[in-house]
C-alpha cells in the first residue's frame, strides 16, 4: 500500500485527534478511545511509511517540501533515511503503548488533558526524527518540551514540581543555546537572500564553515543534545524527572525523548561540522565512558527501583554517544541499534516498575521481595527485559552494545585509543549484570510479604502492552540483520561526511 | 474641497481617533449610567475599527502638512499595532471598570487620546511632532495609572510615574534642543544629513545623544531608568496596566527608530555598542528581579522590562540592516499581543481585596477556569519564547541581526535570559495547573467579551507562530523607510 505525503500525514494525524478530544472535553472514556484510535492509526501509518522505504539507499526518501518563511529561506522540509526510518515507528509504537497502558486505569484525573498532551508530544517526537530543515527541527524539538512538562508536573509523584521545572530549565538552557547556533549557521550559509537552513543545502556549502566557527557551533548544538541525551555531567535532571513522572511519561521520556539527543548528533552535528567533531571528540569519548561506568556504579547503590532504571539509562546512553563518536561503521550502527534497544527495553522496564508500583505502592527495593511466586507472568516478562537490558546474547541489548564495543576497540583516535576505552566500557556491561540481577533477585525472590499475596498478576491490557516490546526485543536480538541493512547505507554516508578529509577545514 | 481631502485623508485614522475620544467625553455625561456601560465601549470600538479601516480604501503615502507628517509603511504598521492594542485594551475592560467603579467615560477617552499620541509619533518627521506625540501619549497614561482615585497605591503609582515621566521628558526636550543647536534643524532627514557632514561624534553631539537616550530610555523602561514601571503597573487598574505595558513601550520604540535610527543614524557606531550593553543589562536585571516576585502583576511588570531589553538588542544591531528593523517591529507586535493578553488574564481573578493576584491565588486556576488558564498558559509560553508561538519567532528574528552585527555575546546573553524567564513564567503555569485550589481562594469573574478577546488573541499567538510569514513580510516592508 502506498500513501502519498505519508510523512506530513504522520504530523497531521495526532493534530486531527485533538479535535474530537476538545469536543468530548468532559468525557474521560471518550478521550481514552479517541487517543487510542489516533495513536493506533499513527502507528499503522508509520508502518506503511516503513514499508514504502527503499532499503539499501543512503539518501533521504519520501521527501516533501514547501515554502514556510520564504523571505528567510526557511522551508517545511521532511524526509527519512536509514537512521530515522526506524526511529519513527519506534516512537509511534511507544506512544500507542503508553496511551493504551494509561487508559487501563493508571490515569484517573484530567484524562482529556493527559491524552491531549500525549498527542501534541507525538507530533513533536515524530517531527524531530523527520525534519530536514533546522528551523523545523528546532520547533519540533521544543514542541516536545511543554507536553512533557505538563505530564510530569500534573500527573507525577510528590516532588513532581521540582522535577518538572528542573527538566524544563535544563532542556531549555541547552536548546536556546542551540537556537543561537542555528541562527549562526543561517547567517553563515550565504549572502543575504540566499540563506538556508535545509540540511542538504547546508551540506553542500559546509566547507564555508571555518574551524573556529565549527568549534563554537558544535558546542552550541552539542550542549542541547548532551542535555537531552543526557550525557554526564548534564544528567542530573534525569533521575528526578523519571522518578516523579507517571509511568507513561517515563516510558516516553526514556524511550523517545533521550533519543532525540543522539539522533541530533548523527543527523546534524557530525555531518555539518566535521572539524568541530574532531575538536570535541576526545572530550565526548571520555564523558561517554564516564557515563557508562558512573551510571552503572550509581545504579548499583540505588535504593529506589525507578531511580535504578533511570541511572541505567545514563549508562546505556553512554554507549550511544561512544558508538557515534568512535566514527566507524560498527560503532555507528551499534549506536542506532542501542537507541532502538534502549527504547524497547528501558521503556518496558519503566512499564513494569510502574505496574508493580501501582499494585504495591512501594518503589524502595528493600520493601519488595518474593513477587515471583505470586506473579508468574510478570516475573517472566520482567526477567526477559532485565536480561535484555544487561546485554544477554540473543536479546536486543547484546547486538547494540557488542557492535559499539567492537567499534570502540577499532577506534584509533586521541586520547589513548580504543584499546584503552574498549575494555573500560566493557566493564560497564559487567556492572550492568551485577546491578540488574541483584535488583531482580531482591525484588522477585525471597520471602513474600503477606499483603502482596493478594495482588493480581498482569491484566490483559498490560500483557498487550508488554508483548509487542518483548517480540521486538527478541527479534532485534536474534535477527538484527534487516535493521542493520536499513541503517548501514545512511550511516556510512553520515560517517563519510563526518570524516571526509577534503572537508576537514585546516586546524589553526 | 479637494485640497482638504488631499491633506486630511492621509491622517484620517488620527482624526477619527481624536473625534471618537471627544465624542466619548461629550456623550458620557449625557447617558444614564446603565446605558453608558454599553455605549461607551461600543463607540470606542466602532471608532477604532473605523480608524483601522479608513486608510484601506485608498492607501496614500508621502509627506503632508508641509512635511510635518509622513505617511509611509512604517506609519501604517505602527498605526495598526496601536489601534489593535487599544481595541484589545477596550474589549477586556467593561466588566472590570463596572466592578471597580472606575469612571468609564474618562477611561475610554484617555485610552483613545494616548493611542492618538502614539499614532502621532509614528507619523512624525520632525522633533516637534514627535515630542507632541510623545507627550500626548504619556500624559493620558499618567491619568490611567491614577484613575482609581480612592486607592492609595494608584495614587502612589500615578505620582511616581508622573514625576519621573516629566523629568524624562525634560531631559529629552533638552537633548532635542542640543540636537537642534548642533544641526540647525528639527527635521530627521536634515539632522541626518548634517550629522553625516560633521562625521564623527564630538562633545556636543554626545551630550545630545546621551540626553535623548536617557529620555527615550525612561519611556521604554530601559534599566537603569525603569524604576517607575513596577509601581505604575501594579497600581493602575488591570485593563489599563495591560494597555500601558504595551502601547507606550511600542511607541517609545517607534520614537527610538525615528529619532536615533533614522535621524541620528550616522552616529550609529557611537550609540549601538552602548545600546548593546544597555540591552544586556536591561534583560538580565528585569529577569532576575522578576524571578523573586510572588505577585503576578509585579512579575509581569518586571518581565516587561526584560522584553524591552530583547527589543533593544535588535535596535543595537542596526548595522545588520533591514532585518534589525524588521525584528524590532515584529517583536513589538508579538510582545503587544502576548503581554496584553497575559495581563488581561489576570482580570479573571482581580477582585476587591486582591492586589494583582499573588501566585497562591492562582492555585487550581486551571480547574476553575480551564479556558482562561489555557489562554494564560499560551501567553506565558509565548513570552518565554517556546515554539510554536509568535514569541518564539520574535526571539529567532531578534537573535539573527544581533549575531549578524557581530554581537555574539549578546545573542548568548539573550538565550540564557530566556531560560531565566522560563523559570518564572512556567512557575505561573505550575500554580495554575499543578497545585490544588486553596480554601478561601478569591472568586472568579468572567465576562463573555473578555473570554472572546482572550480566545482570539491566544489563537493568534499560536497561528501566527506557525505561519509568521505575512507579519514578517509586513514588518520588513515597514522597517524599510527608517532602516534602508
Amino acid at each position: 500500500m502506498t500513501i502519498g505525503h505519508v510523512l506530513t500525514l504522520l504530523l497531521v494525524v495526532p493534530a486531527v485527534g485533538l479535535i474530537p478530544l476538545a469536543l468530548f472535553r468532559g468525557d474521560a472514556r471518550a478521550a481514552k478511545q479517541v487517543a487510542i484510535v489516533t495513536t493506533f492509526v499513527e502507528l499503522l501509518l508509520s508502518l506503511v511509511m516503513l514499508a514504502q522505504f527503499k532499503v539499501g539507499e543512503a539518501d533521504f526518501q519520501l521527501v516533501e517540501q514547501a515554502d514556510w518563511l520564504p523571505s528567510l529561506g526557511i522551508r517545511y522540509f521532511v524526509g527519512v533515511d536509514g537512521i530515522s526510518v526506524l526511529l519513527v515507528p519506534m516512537t509511534t509504537l511507544l506512544t500507542f503503548l503508553s496511551v493504551l497502558y494509561s487508559s487501563g486505569g493508571a490515569i484517573k484525573d484530567r484524562v482529556t488533558a493527559f491524552m491531549a498532551s500525549f498527542l501534541i508530544l507525538e507530533i513533536g517526537m515524530v517531527g524531530v526524527f523527520i525534519s530536514l530543515d533546522l528551523f523545523l527541527f528546532y520547533v519540533m524539538f521544543e514542541l516536545m518540551l511543554v507536553p512533557m512538562y505538563l505530564i510530569i508536573g500534573i500527573w507525577g509523584g510528590t516532588r513532581r514540581i521540582y522535577s518538572t521545572l528542573k527538566f524544563v530549565i535544563f532542556t531549555l538552557a541547552g536548546s536556546l543555546v542551540m537556537l543561537v547556533g542555528i541562527v549562526a549557521i543561517w547567517l553563515a550559509s550565504g549572502p543575504e537572500g540566499s540563506r538556508t537552513l535545509s540540511l542538504p543545502d547546508l551540506l553542500a556549502i559546509r566547507n564555508r564553515f571555518s574551524a573556529e566557527f565549527q568549534f563554537w557551533v558544535f558546542l552550541a548544538f552539542g550542549l542541547a543534545f548532551a542535555i537531552k541525551l543526557p550525557m554526564f555531567p548534564f544528567h542530573t535532571w534525569l533521575p528526578d524527572a523519571h522518578v516523579e513522572a507517571p509511568t507513561a511519561g517515563s516510558i516516553i521520556l526514556a524511550g523517545v525523548l533521550l533519543k532525540a539527543g543522539g539522533y541530533g548528533f548523527l543527523r546534524f552535528a557530525l555531518p555539518l561540522f566535521p572539524t568541530g567533531t574532531q575538536l570535541w571528540l576526545p572530550l565526548i569519548i571520555v564523558l561517554s565512558v564516564i557515563a557508562i561506568l558512573y551510571g552503572a556504579a550509581v545504579s548499583t547503590v540505588q535504593k529506589d527501583l525507578k531511580k535504578l532504571v533511570a541511572y541505567s539509562s545514563v549508562a546505556h546512553m553512554g554507549f550511544v554517544t561512544l558508538g557515534i563518536f568512535v566514527l566507524n561503521a560498527q560503532g555507528g550502527v551499534g549506536a542506532v541499534l542501542q537507541m532502538l534497544n534502549h527504547a524497547f527495553v528501558t521503556g518496558a522496564l519503566f512499564l513494569f516498575v510502574g505496574i508493580q508500583y501501582e499494585r504495591t505502592h512501594r518503589r524502595v527495593i528493600a520493601d519488595l521481595g518474593g513477587l515471583a511466586n505470586h506473579w508468574p507472568l510478570y516475573t517472566t516478562f520482567f526477567g526477559v527485559f532485565v536480561l535484555a537490558s544487561l546485554g544477554l546474547p540473543g536479546l536486543s541489548g547484546f547486538v547494540g552494545e557488542f557492535l559499539v564495543l567492537l567499534g570502540t576497540f577499532q577506534f584509533g583516535g586521541v586520547p589513548l585509543g580504543g584499546l584503552f576505552w574498549g575494555p573500560l566500557a566493557a566493564i560497564g556491561v559487567i556492572l550492568a549484570a551485577i546491578y540488574l540481577l541483584w535488583m531482580f533477585s531482591r525484588v522477585m525472590y525471597g520471602p513474600a510479604r503477606d499483603h502482596y499475596k493478594v495482588l493480581p498478576d498482569l491484566s490483559p491490557i498490560e500483557v498487550a502492552c508488554a508483548v509487542p516490546l518483548l517480540v521486538l526485543t527478541v527479534l532485534l536480538g536474534v535477527f538484527p540483520q534487516p535493521a542493520i541493512a536499513i541503517i548501514e547505507p545512511s550511516l556510512d554516508r553520515v560517517l563519510r561526511l563526518a570524516t571526509d578529509p577534503t572537508f576537514l577545514v585546516a586546524l589553526r | 474641497m479637494t485640497d482638504i481631502q488631499n491633506t486630511l485623508y492621509p491622517i484620517a485614522p488620527e482624526l477619527i481617533v481624536a473625534i471618537t475620544a471627544c465624542v466619548v467625553l461629550v456623550v458620557d455625561p449625557l447617558l444614564p449610567r446603565s446605558s453608558a456601560r454599553v455605549w461607551l465601549p461600543a463607540i470606542t470600538v466602532a471608532g477604532l475599527v473605523a480608524a483601522l479601516a479608513a486608510p484601506r480604501f485608498a492607501p496614500v503615502t508621502g509627506l503632508y502638512f508641509g512635511g510635518f507628517v509622513n505617511v509611509d509603511a512604517f506609519t501604517t504598521f505602527f498605526r495598526a499595532v496601536f489601534i489593535l492594542l487599544a481595541l484589545f485594551g477596550t474589549a477586556v475592560a467593561p466588566a472590570y471598570l463596572f466592578r471597580k467603579q472606575v469612571p468609564e467615560g474618562e477611561y475610554y477617552a484617555t485610552v483613545l487620546f494616548s493611542t492618538l499620541g502614539a499614532m502621532t509619533i509614528a507619523l512624525s518627521t520632525d522633533l516637534i511632532t514627535l515630542f507632541v506625540g510623545l507627550e500626548l501619549m504619556t500624559i493620558p497614561v499618567y491619568v490611567l495609572a491614577g484613575i482609581q482615585r480612592r486607592d492609595r497605591f494608584a495614587n502612589e503609582a500615578a505620582l511616581k510615574y508622573f514625576l519621573l515621566g516629566a523629568f524624562s521628558s525634560a531631559l529629552l526636550v533638552y537633548g532635542f534642543a542640543w540636537l537642534f543647536g548642533i544641526t540647525g534643524s528639527t527635521r530627521f532627514d536634515e539632522i541626518a544629513k548634517s550629522l553625516q557632514a560633521t562625521g564623527i561624534a564630538n562633545g556636543p553631539t554626545i551630550i545630545a545623544l546621551a540626553l535623548i537616550t536617557v529620555g527615550l530610555g525612561f519611556k521604554a523602561a530601559v534599566v537603569p531608568f525603569h524604576q517607575w514601571t513596577p509601581d505604575a503597573y501594579e497600581g493602575a487598574p488591570t485593563p489599563a496596566t495591560a494597555f500601558m505595558s504595551v502601547a507606550p513601550k511600542a511607541a517609545a520604540f517607534a520614537a527610538i527608530l525615528r529619532v536615533l535610527v533614522s535621524g541620528m543614524g550616522p552616529l550609529a557606531v557611537d550609540w549601538s555598542s552602548v545600546f548593546a550593553v544597555l540591552a544586556a543589562v536591561t534583560m538580565t536585571a528585569g529577569n532576575i528581579v522578576a524571578l523573586v516576585q510572588t505577585n503576578t502583576k509585579r512579575m509581569l511588570a518586571y518581565s516587561s522590562i526584560a522584553h524591552t531589553g530583547y527589543i533593544l538588542a535588535a535596535v543595537a544591531a542596526t548595522a545588520a540592516g533591514p532585518s534589525a528593523g524588521a525584528a524590532v517591529l515584529f517583536y513589538v507586535f508579538a510582545y503587544g499581543v502576548m503581554n496584553l493578553g497575559a495581563f488581561a488574564c489576570l482580570l479573571y481573578i482581580d477582585l476587591e481585596g486582591t492586589r494583582g493576584a499573588t501566585l497562591d491565588e492562582l492555585n487550581g486556576f486551571a480547574r476553575r477556569e480551564p479556558f482562561g488558564a489555557l489562554a494564560f498558559a499560551i501567553f506565558l509560553i509565548s513570552l518565554t519564547g517556546i515554539p510554536p508561538t509568535i514569541g518564539f519567532v520574535a526571539k529567532f528574528l531578534v537573535i539573527q541581526p544581533v549575531l549578524d552585527a557581530g554581537y555574539a555575546w549578546l545573542a548568548v546573553v539573550l538565550a540564557l535570559n530566556a531560560v531565566l524567564a522560563a523559570f518564572y513564567y512556567l512557575r505561573v503555569v505550575v500554580h495554575m495547573y499543578m497545585y490544588d485550589e486553596e480554601t478561601g481562594a478569591p472568586l472568579l469573574v468572567s465576562s463573555r467579551l473578555l473570554s472572546l478577546s482572550l480566545g482570539v488573541s491566544a489563537l493568534a499567538v499560536v497561528v501566527l507562530g506557525i505561519v509568521p510569514n505575512s507579519i514578517y513580510q509586513w514588518a520588513l516592508d515597514a522597517a524599510s523607510p527608517v532602516l534602508p
